[in-house]
This record gives C-alpha cells, sequence and structure tokens, in this order.
C-alpha cells in the first residue's frame, strides 16, 4: 500500500524528467541547458501566479538579484560556482524577504507593475549607478575564473546539465509536496477568497509573503545558475523587454499546472531555436499561438493535454477515477 | 427576569458611517454565555454591517466592543477568531477551489494545531484527513458521500453546511451566522438548522436573519434593527408583539389587527 503510493507520488515526475532526459539527446546542448534553466525561472512565477494568484512582470529582477550576487562572488571573491550559486540563493531569499511585506500588500495589477517597476531600478542600478562595479551593459565576465568542481563539474556545459536536471527535479519534488501541504491548500485558499482565511484565523499576510519568498527564492536560484552556466552576467538579463517571458511560458504551459513551466519551457525555447532558424520574426509566432492558447480556454498546453492524458491512462489500467485531486 | 449567565460580547454606541449614510447608529447589544439570540431587519437596517463590525471585518467609527474582559473594537479577525469567535458568510464563503475535506482541514488545523507558518509547511493535509474530529463533523454534518469532491461542485445547500461544519469544527465560544438559510429549499433549511439545534447549550449562537419564520422555535431572543438602529430588543414573542416593530419592519397599521403570518 505505502509502495502504490509512492509509485503514485513519484511517477508523473519521473516520466516527466525522463522526457527532459530526451531533450538532451535530441536538442543541441545549449538548448537543453536553457530549458532547464528557464523551467526553473518559470516555475517561481507558476506559483506566484497558479497557486496563491499573484501576477508579477518583474520576475526578471529576482533572477537579476541571484545572477548578480553568484557573479560578484565569482568576478571579485571566488572561483567557486557551487558557492556562487549558494550566494544567489540567499541573495534571492533575503531581497525577497526585505521587500515582500512592502509588495505582497498590494492587489493585483499593482502587484505586477510594482514588480516591473523593480526590475526598471535593478535594470538602470546595473546599467549606469553601478556601473563601477558591474561593468555597465558590457557585464562582468568569468567563465574562465570557474574553477573545476570534483564530481559535478560545473564549468563543463555537459556536466552543468546533469547539474541542472538534478536541481529542477529536487525543486519540482518541492513544489509538487507544497500542494500536498497544508500550506499549499492555505495558498490556493488565499487566492479564492482571502477574507475567509483570516476569518478562519490564518495570517493571509504571511501566506502571501511566503509564497512571495518561496517563488522568488527560486528564481533567484535560476538566476545565479544562467551566471554560472554562461559564466557571464550584464543587465540584459533584467531588461524591461524580457519582463513578460515567464508570464508567457507560464501560460503558454498551463497556469498553475505542476508540468505547465517544463512544458512551456521546452516548447517555448524549442520554438526559438526551430523557428529562428527558419527566420527571424520567432516571437511573432510565439504571440499567434499565445493568443489561440488564451482564446481556446485559458488552459495552456499541459493544461490542455493533461485530461486527454489522464482518460488514456485510464483506458489502459482500468480504474475508476479518482476524484477530488488537485489538478497537477 | 433577570439572566444570570456571563456576559461574553458588550457593544456600546456602535456608529459606522459609509459617506453620508449612517449604516449602524449608536447601537448597545448585549450577547451572554450559550444564549441563542437573532437580529433582524429588513434590507439595508443595518444588520450586516453591524455583524461585520463585531466580527471585525472593518472597525466602527465609534463606541466600543467588549469580548468578556477585553476590548477587541479594533482587533483583527485572526486574534478574534483565536479568542474564539467564528462567523460564517451571507454569500457562502466555503474555498471552492479544494475539497470539502480540505475545507475542513483547513479549519481544523488552526483551532487544534496552533500552526505557525513552519508547522504549515511541513504537514501534509493528507496526514490530517483522518483526525476524530473531522471524521465527526464529516457525520454529524451529513458530508461522508461528498468528502472528496471539489467544493465549486456541490449545491448552496451543501456548501452551506460545509461553512456551518467548519465553524462549528473549531469549536468556537461565539458562533455568528451570517443569514445562513437564505437561499436554500426547505429540506436544505431543515437539515441546517437540525445540525445548529445540536449546538444549542454548547455555545453562543447569534443568527441574523432575513426570514424570520424558519427559526422561530429557535431563538430564545430576538432583536430587530431598522435604519441602523435597535428598535426592540428581548424575548422571541414579546419583541414581535412591540408596537414600533410591528409599524417599521412588518409595515402593519397598529390601529388594526393582522396575522402577521401572513407577511412572515
Amino acid at each position: 500500500m505505502a509502495a502504490m503510493s509512492f509509485v503514485r507520488w513519484w511517477w508523473g515526475l519521473l516520466l516527466a524528467f525522463a522526457l527532459v532526459a530526451l531533450v538532451r539527446v535530441f536538442l543541441p546542448l545549449p538548448f537543453a541547458n536553457e530549458i532547464i534553466i528557464f523551467s526553473i525561472y518559470t516555475m517561481g512565477c507558476n506559483y506566484l501566479l497558479g497557486r496563491i494568484g499573484l501576477i508579477s512582470f518583474g520576475q526578471p529582477a529576482y533572477l537579476a538579484v541571484g545572477a548578480y550576487a553568484a557573479a560578484f562572488y565569482l568576478f571579485y571573491f571566488g572561483n567557486n560556482p557551487y558557492v556562487g550559486i549558494l550566494i544567489g540563493i540567499a541573495a534571492g531569499f533575503l531581497v525577497s524577504l526585505a521587500i515582500g511585506p512592502l509588495f505582497v500588500r498590494l492587489r493585483g495589477d499593482y502587484f505586477a507593475l510594482v514588480n516591473l517597476a523593480l526590475s526598471v531600478i535593478i535594470f538602470y542600478l546595473m546599467q549606469k549607478v553601478l556601473a563601477g562595479i558591474t561593468h555597465g551593459d558590457n557585464g562582468l565576465w568569468f567563465l574562465t575564473n570557474l574553477a573545476s568542481t570534483p564530481v559535478l563539474d560545473l564549468s563543463r556545459p555537459d556536466q552543468f546539465f546533469i547539474f541542472g536536471f538534478l536541481v529542477a527535479f529536487v525543486i519540482w519534488a518541492f513544489f509538487k509536496y507544497l500542494d500536498d501541504s497544508i500550506f499549499g491548500a492555505c495558498c490556493l485558499a488565499t487566492k479564492l477568497n482571502e477574507d475567509k482565511v483570516k476569518f478562519l484565523g490564518y495570517s493571509s499576510f504571511n501566506i502571501r509573503l511566503t509564497a512571495f519568498v518561496i517563488a522568488n527564492t527560486t528564481t533567484a536560484l535560476a538566476g545565479a545558475m544562467y551566471a554560472v552556466y554562461l559564466g557571464f552576467v550584464s543587465p540584459e538579463i533584467t531588461s524591461p523587454a524580457r519582463a513578460a517571458d515567464p508570464v508567457v511560458v507560464t501560460i503558454l504551459g498551463g497556469v498553475g499546472t505542476l508540468y505547465g513551466p517544463l512544458v512551456g519551457s521546452i516548447v517555448y525555447t524549442g520554438m526559438k531555436d526551430v523557428l529562428s532558424k527558419v527566420f527571424g520574426n520567432w516571437e511573432l509566432v510565439i504571440g499567434f499561438v499565445l493568443v489561440f492558447i488564451m482564446l481556446a480556454g485559458e488552459k495552456g498546453i499541459w493544461g490542455s493535454l493533461q485530461p486527454l492524458l489522464e482518460k488514456m491512462v485510464l483506458r489502459v489500467t482500468g480504474k475508476t477515477a479518482e476524484r477530488g485531486g488537485s489538478g497537477q | 427576569m433577570t439572566d444570570t449567565r456571563a456576559e461574553i460580547i458588550r457593544a456600546k454606541g456602535i456608529t459606522k458611517r459609509f459617506g453620508a449614510l449612517v449604516a449602524v447608529d449608536n447601537v448597545d447589544y448585549l450577547l451572554r454565555e450559550n444564549e441563542v439570540a437573532g437580529i433582524i431587519g429588513s434590507n439595508g437596517a443595518g444588520k450586516t454591517t453591524f455583524f461585520n463590525l463585531l466580527t471585525g471585518f472593518f472597525p466602527p467609527d465609534q463606541g466600543t466592543i467588549r469580548y468578556k474582559d477585553e476590548d477587541i473594537t479594533f482587533m483583527k479577525p485572526q486574534q478574534r477568531v483565536a479568542r474564539g469567535l467564528m462567523r460564517t458568510f451571507q454569500l457562502t464563503a466555503t474555498f471552492d477551489n479544494l475539497s470539502v475535506i480540505d475545507n475542513l482541514v483547513l479549519a481544523f488545523f488552526r483551532a487544534y494545531r496552533k500552526s505557525s507558518m513552519l508547522q504549515l509547511l511541513l504537514n501534509t493535509c493528507k496526514g490530517q484527513r483522518n483526525d476524530p474530529k473531522i471524521v465527526e463533523s464529516l457525520e454529524t454534518f451529513d458530508l461522508q458521500d461528498i468528502r472528496d469532491r471539489i467544493v465549486k461542485h456541490l449545491s448552496l445547500g451543501e456548501k452551506r453546511r460545509l461553512e456551518i461544519a467548519m465553524a462549528v469544527l473549531t469549536e468556537p465560544k461565539v458562533l455568528l451566522l451570517d443569514e445562513p438559510l437564505a437561499g436554500l429549499s426547505e429540506s436544505e433549511i431543515k437539515s441546517v438548522l437540525g445540525v445548529l439545534r445540536q449546538r444549542i447549550g454548547r455555545q453562543t449562537i447569534l443568527i441574523v436573519e432575513h426570514k424570520i419564520s424558519h427559526v422561530e422555535d429557535f431563538l430564545e431572543r430576538l432583536t430587530v434593527m431598522h435604519e441602523g438602529r435597535i428598535i426592540a430588543d428581548g424575548g422571541y414573542e414579546e419583541t414581535l408583539r412591540d408596537p414600533e416593530v410591528r409599524r417599521s419592519y412588518w409595515q402593519i397599521d397598529t390601529s388594526g389587527e393582522q396575522d402577521r403570518t401572513v407577511v412572515a
């Protein structure tokens, strides 16, 4: 019985990551790595949007916090990429903990825009104000600084993929666990009816804040991984032009679905790869696909596929539908 | 006859204005332990506003609210809940995106596990679902058959039962029900009242209702609000006989005799 529930809990996750491993076989390594990092990036955004109902157009801000924190360490102080990533995570945690209490008070549109404002502020800080440290638009280069590390050498792209793959898996398992936790139920409850959450005696503010910190620390982790993978960070990472990327990919994959970010990242990055070879305006196609997805019921790719897949699985296994499971 | 039961809530000189409108106008109100009281009034009489002031939805402009020996006038809802005040909403407030059982788990966990954020993160819903208190609540409120259903697929009556179940599960000192019968069918009303009847004597119950015909054999005390003021307060029958009540609430011409059941 315990074994059965163990299998039920893990099989989707294992299957998803078996598919990601295939990505490594069929796509060039840089794209595989980009997909992995992008999916971690999107996971944070997906949690905010899908679980607690906060839409943010400023996720690049937190990406930049993680990336620059790792970059400062790797450029000025040390050369161990693992330490760089840990510093990126710590920076993301501290910044979102400091900013969160101000931001999560805001509702809807204002939350979306205040984050956008933050990413603009960080963009100009890194490009102009702190140019003495950040080297402005030229960015910080430290690829050759990176030390070769034992076990998995992060300075080599093929080994970085394995590392990224493992990190993404852990993050996914973590978010899947969160969905099962009481906190996860509190988040969904807060998204739907914040007043009722308060009148049950919970602090909806603390729930929003915790979700904010978890999501943006994840985003900062993705930023630090970008920094290590590229060996380079420039203000471009928090460019206002890229502000909507994670939201776009989240919607593309399916808001609030566990595998949406993964599917969205593969499709988005894959489209970029395939389409950009055919013609330059690949973003035009993404635009049309998004409009189509919205009009087709806002479920995204995974959100639309999931019921079909479930039906197929049920037909194969011949089991009756298990009612009441929260949508994954 | 004076009531010797201890005071549990005392509101004094409560006033709430929305712009030029005085929704609640200098209201004094007293609730005693284990009392079963009702507030009625026509639409716009200020019942729900007064109710919201008691539960901390918003603060009053004037006046004080005491809970036992404590001033709770400006206390947040969470703090009032921690002291044992639990409310339901007129527009049924359940979490439609969760299952019936997880709605109960959320109510249960806060009440019995003194939940810090860490506890919320470390515990799963699944781990709480079989607690005897939750199982008992499912039985009492006849929710076993729909325990795993997502709430948005329930009927209004089932949602109302669930919401009251969530409130009762926490064993509050005071149960505040905002129009618990609105929109329900006769059989649903019976089942909700049946459940509430079991609670009499175990906690203070305050019901705000629009229709009183259903709760007449249930309430020991009735208060009538009209245009933001309390115009009558006392035993059920006595309040309904009050000429002021007949004039402004029932709009009965007090010079002639008419059967109140006609308008009820």
